[in-house]
Order: C-alpha cells, then structure tokens, then sequence
C-alpha cells in the first residue's frame, strides 16, 4: 500500500465519524431547553413576530429537513450564521482559530519540551527522589484547575509585580497586527521584521503559554514514565544490556523505542486540550475560537455551537492522520498495513 | 518501600490498626490522599458546627474586607464570609462527586458486565458509544448537555455520572471477556446457576478491582468539572457556596486587588481534587503492586 492510498482509505473512514458527530450536536442542542426564538424576539416579541423569527431561522421545518439542508450547506463549505453576530459561522472560525492554534502550539510546544524529559529521567529510578517529586507535581498538574491557577497568576505577574501586561488580548492596544502569514502574531511579526510588535506579542504570550503549559505538562509526565518503564522492562532493553553495552547507549536504544508512543500520547491529548485552553482564552480575553465556542454553547448558539464541535472534531481526525504519519517515518517497523 | 514482595504475602494477616499501617506503608500516596479526603468530608459534615456565619448571610458593611480576626478569609463582594463559604462549599463537592460515582457504576458495572459475558449487539453498542463520548472533548460535552438539558444541581450529577458511565463499563467488560471462558465460570454454568447469578455473584466479585481503583480518579474529575461549569457560570449559580461559582464571582476583584475571594475556594478544590487523586493512585498501587515495582 502506497501512502497515497493509506490517507486516501483513511479520509474515508473518517467521513462517519464526522457525520455521527454533526448528527450528534445537531440533535443535542435542538432537544435542549435553549430557545434562540425567545432569546431574539425579546420579552415584548408577539407570537406573529416569533414565527417569522423561527420561520427566517428554519427552524420550523421539521427535524430532518433541517438537517438535510445543514448537510447540503456543510459540503458547500457553508456552517450556516451565527444568530448573535449574524456573521457567517466559517468567517468566525477562520478569524479566531489563529488565536487559539497559537496558544495551544507554543503551550504544547513548551510542556513537552518540559514534560517528556522530566518522565524519562523519572522512569530511570521509580520510586527515587526525583519520581517521588515529579509524580506529586504531575498530580497537582492534573487538581489544579486551568481559570484558577490563571487568577492568581494574573494577581501575582500583573497586579502585584507588574511584570506581565494587562490579560486583555494578544497584543498592546498601541501595537498594529503584522501582516498575516502563518496567523500567529508573534511568528508574523518576527518575519516581517517589526520588533516592537513582535515584543508586545510575545509578553502578551508569555503568561497564558506558561500555565497552559502546566496543564499540558502533567499528563504528558505521567505517561512519558509509564511508557519508559516499559520499554526499559523489555527484552530488547535487556539483551542491550546483557550484551554490555554501555549504559549510554542503552539508553539511547530505550529512547528511540519510546519516542513513537509518546508521540501518539500527545496526539491523543491535542483535542481535549484544544477545548481546555478556552478556558484560559476566557481568562485573558484572548479572543480565540474557544472562547467563542464557550459563549455559542451558553448562548444556544445553534450553528456557532455545530461548527464549533465540528471543527474540534475535523482537527482530531487530523492530528491522528498526521501522528500516524510520522509514526511511519520515524519508526521502520510499523507498516501502512496496521 | 523496598520489601513491596514481604508486605504482600503478610497483608492479610494485618488486623486493625496494624492493617491501617500496613497499607500506609506500602502505598503513602494512598494514605495521604486518604487523609486529605477525610479532612474535607469532615468539613462537610460538620460545615455548620466550624463556619462561624451562615453561608449566604450578608455583612453590608464589610463587602471585601480583606482576610482578620472577623473574617478569617475575608469578605466577597457581597458581603458573604469567604471562610464560611468554603466550609460549605465541601457540601457541594462531596454532594455532587458521590451520587454522581454511584451513578457511574450502577449504570456501568451491569453495561460492562452483560457487555463482556454476553458480547453480541449490546457489546458492539457498548464500544461505539465509547468511542463516540471518546472523541467529544469531555469538558464540551458536559457544557453542552447541562446547558441544554437545563441549569439545576441534579442535571450536573445526572450528566457526569452518564458521562463516565462507559469508562467503567469498558473497564468491567475487558476483565470479564477474560473470565468467560474461566473454569469457575463454566463450572457454575455446569450447576445451573441462572445467569443473573453468574453475572452479579461470580463475576462481579472478580472483575470490580480496576473499577474500584478508578472510582476515586472519576470523582476527583467530577469535582473538577462541575467547578468548571459553574466557573463558567452553568449550573450552579452564585451566591450558592459552591467553590467555583465562588472562584467566578472572584475573577472580577483579581485585577483589582482583592485576592482572597477566588485564591481561597480554589485552594479548597485543589485540595479535594489532589485528594481524590493521590486516593486513586495509591489505589492502583496497592491492587497492582507490580505497577509500582515495574524497572525495578
């Protein structure tokens, strides 16, 4: 099998999943108690006035008209309007998904750089000092929640020692958004050479980037040990070091057999954390598709909310092709057969 | 911590306060978390005997007096006593985690056991919808269903006890499709044991290990996530003491200064949840000692 036709098998096989999830959202939030009817006609609105409303919205088709139409708009690239903004659903997505791509990358970036080593070096001796610290501290990881640690850090870095900026966004009001090229302004900016901005970009970062990446951190240590633990515990590990190699280079063959899964471990967290980091978008008025979605989702915000969940799921599907991929570059055992 | 093999053999023999200390010593990370889940189910209990003021009594006068003698952890922003808040606010998480852990296993245990002895179309069903609540991010999809299915106390137990329900059932079914074909299991079958019998009185009993073990891990998420909704301002609403919507309401003094109205809840339910999870981990030690032993 060629990798042409094993993406071309696995864009298949996606198609549904993606559906079950559309179908899924589509019916939650329509059997729910949300009435975006009520909430647009107002207290004063007559009935009259409320069927036109809910005539303009569709929603008085019945239930699988309106999902058929939705299907026939979504493979046209259409997600429908957002009923609080009137804004196109696929404009809101594109316009913020920047923002919370560049949070969630630096972050995840940063609590692996930090968490894939400190799970090594546990797993070299369980139970000793060091593990003793590090498996207490992923555990905090894991308790302490995202908003909470957020606050106080806000309370701590910008009200107490004045050493972050205001939580009001991704850039300085004096500074200019770059020119748009890869979406994140910090990478925008350093491209196209304009220091200043680049400078409010990345001490806006600075403090979100960081506590995300506590969060990203902790299960990516715990895993990180387990998976070490095991591949230290096999056999080839064991032959390496009946052989007399050298502690080194044991090492270095432990390592090379860990990398994959712990790859494919931090694929897996991506999607949830792509939802989690709404949370810190929230705190620091980010502006992100997260926090958008958060707001649909209160709101009953019928096709932000769908398109939303949707785009959570398309990037899943996604990161497991791309994990899957590098796993057959990185690892020559693995076959486009599995 | 090195005699893990010693302390195995000679645990059954332990009787009260030696057993107590045994398993202490085996596994202190269950002990510590058994202690700090202790500590906040006492302050629950006996939330109105240790809180000096009623949990929604006002104090117009002393709207965000910083933490003293009077107000121990201060005043929030209606003139409430943080202290006692957070006192009841134990209630809140205790209420919601247990029913919603039991919710969780009467719903679970059965679906996995059926699931793993009978296999077949309801197995199947059991699988997809694993999948299904696997690939919706978890916090989504509790937001999503509180906020459709209506804003109440009971909606937010109902929906995370549905929601982890497939986890224990998943975790059930894998340790009974393993037994199925065990001689005690046909040797009951032989006897003409009816197959609720075999199901509930022989398989149970050897397939509940990694469910208990887990039970503390989902209670400590379901403490987790029902803050985070009423963080985010679904499901419990302020001024009920709830240690999140108590976190929400001080979200809004961080930036100017008064601190103690967010930093205290948080702190309490970053208490329970380690917890809840130190709990957990110990448990999976102490039920799988290889876990622990494993590189050694």
């Amino acid at each position: 099998m060629t990798v042409r036709s094993f993406l071309l098998r696995r864009l298949v096989l996606v198609v549904p999943i993606l559906l079950g999830i559309t179908f899924l959202t589509f019916m939650l939030v329509r059997i729910g108690e949300q009435d975006p009817v009520a909430m647009l006609g107002g207290p004063m609105a007559d009935e009259a006035s409320l069927a036109s409303i809910k005539a303009e919205l569709g929603l008085d088709r019945p239930f699988f008209v309106q999902f058929g139409i939705y299907l026939g708009n979504l493979v046209q690239g259409d997600l429908g309007d957002s009923w609080q903004s009137s804004e196109r659903v696929a404009d809101e997505i594109r316009n913020r998904l920047p923002a919370s791509l560049e949070l969630l990358i630096f972050s995840v970036l940063l609590g692996s750089l930090v968490g894939v080593p400190v799970g090594l070096r546990s797993a070299q001796r369980p139970n000793g000092l060091f593990d003793q610290v590090s498996r207490f501290v992923s555990l905090l990881g894991f308790s302490v929640p995202t908003y909470w640690i957020a606050l106080m850090a806000i309370f701590v870095f910008f009200f107490l020692l004045q050493w972050a900026p205001a939580p009001l966004g991704r850039l300085d009001i004096a500074a200019f958004p770059p020119p748009d090229v890869t979406g994140s302004y910090l990478i925008d900016s350093l491209i196209s050479g304009n220091w200043s901005t680049a400078y409010s970009a990345a001490s806006q970062l600075a403090l979100p980037v960081i506590l995300f990446s506590i969060i990203v951190a902790a299960p990516i240590i715990k895993h990180t040990r387990a998976i070490s633990l095991e591949v230290l515990a096999s056999d080839y590990v064991r032959y390496a070091k009946a052989q007399g190699l050298r502690p080194r280079t044991v090492r270095r063959i432990a390592l090379r057999n860990s990398i994959t899964p712990i790859l494919t471990f931090i694929g897996t967290e991506l999607t949830g954390l792509l939802a989690a980091v709404s949370l810190i978008e929230l705190i620091f008025a980010w502006g992100g598709m997260g926090q958008w979605g958060l707001n649909a989702i209160l709101l009953g915000d019928f096709a932000a909310v769908q398109g939303y969940v949707l785009v959570l799921a398309v990037f899943s599907v996604a990161v497991f092709i791309v994990i899957d991929l590098l796993v057959l570059l990185l690892e020559p055992r693995a076959s486009l057969r599995a | 911590m090195t005699d893990v093999a010693v302390d195995k053999s000679a645990a059954p023999a332990f009787t009260g306060i030696g057993r107590v200390l045994g398993v202490a010593r085996r596994s202190p990370t269950f002990a510590i978390g058994f202690a700090i889940v202790l500590v906040f189910a006492l302050m629950a209990i006996f939330a109105d005997v240790i809180a000096p003021y009623g949990p929604i009594e006002t104090f117009a006068r002393q709207v965000l007096t910083p933490p003293g003698a009077e107000f121990w952890f201060g005043a929030d922003g209606n003139g409430m006593d943080v202290f006692s808040r957070v006192m009841y606010g134990a209630r809140y998480a205790f209420g919601i985690a247990v029913p919603a852990a039991i919710i969780m296993l009467v719903i679970g245990v059965p679906l996995g056991l059926v699931a793993g002895y009978k296999g077949g179309m309801l197995d199947e069903i059991v699988l997809r919808l694993m999948d299904v609540l696997r690939s919706f991010p978890s916090i989504v999809l509790a937001l999503a269903v509180v906020a459709a299915t209506g804003q109440s106390l009971v909606n937010v137990v109902l929906v995370i006890g549905f929601l982890d329900a497939p986890i224990f059932a998943r975790l059930v079914r894998s340790e009974v499709l393993g037994l199925r074909s065990s001689g005690f299991v046909e040797s009951a079958v032989a006897a003409g044991n009816p197959t609720w019998r075999i199901l509930f009185v022989h398989l149970l009993p050897n397939s509940i290990k990694g469910a208990t073990a887990m039970i503390a891990v989902r209670m400590a998420w379901a403490v987790r996530i029902s803050a985070t909704l009423a963080f985010i301002g679904v499901g419990i609403q302020a001024p009920t003491p709830e240690w999140g919507a108590m976190i929400r309401q001080g979200s809004e003094f961080i930036i100017s200064g008064e601190w103690w109205v967010a930093l205290f809840p948080g702190v309490a339910l970053v208490g329970v949840v380690l917890g809840f999870n130190l709990l957990g981990d110990g448990m999976q030690d102490l039920l799988d000692p290889r876990r622990k032993a494993t590189g050694k």
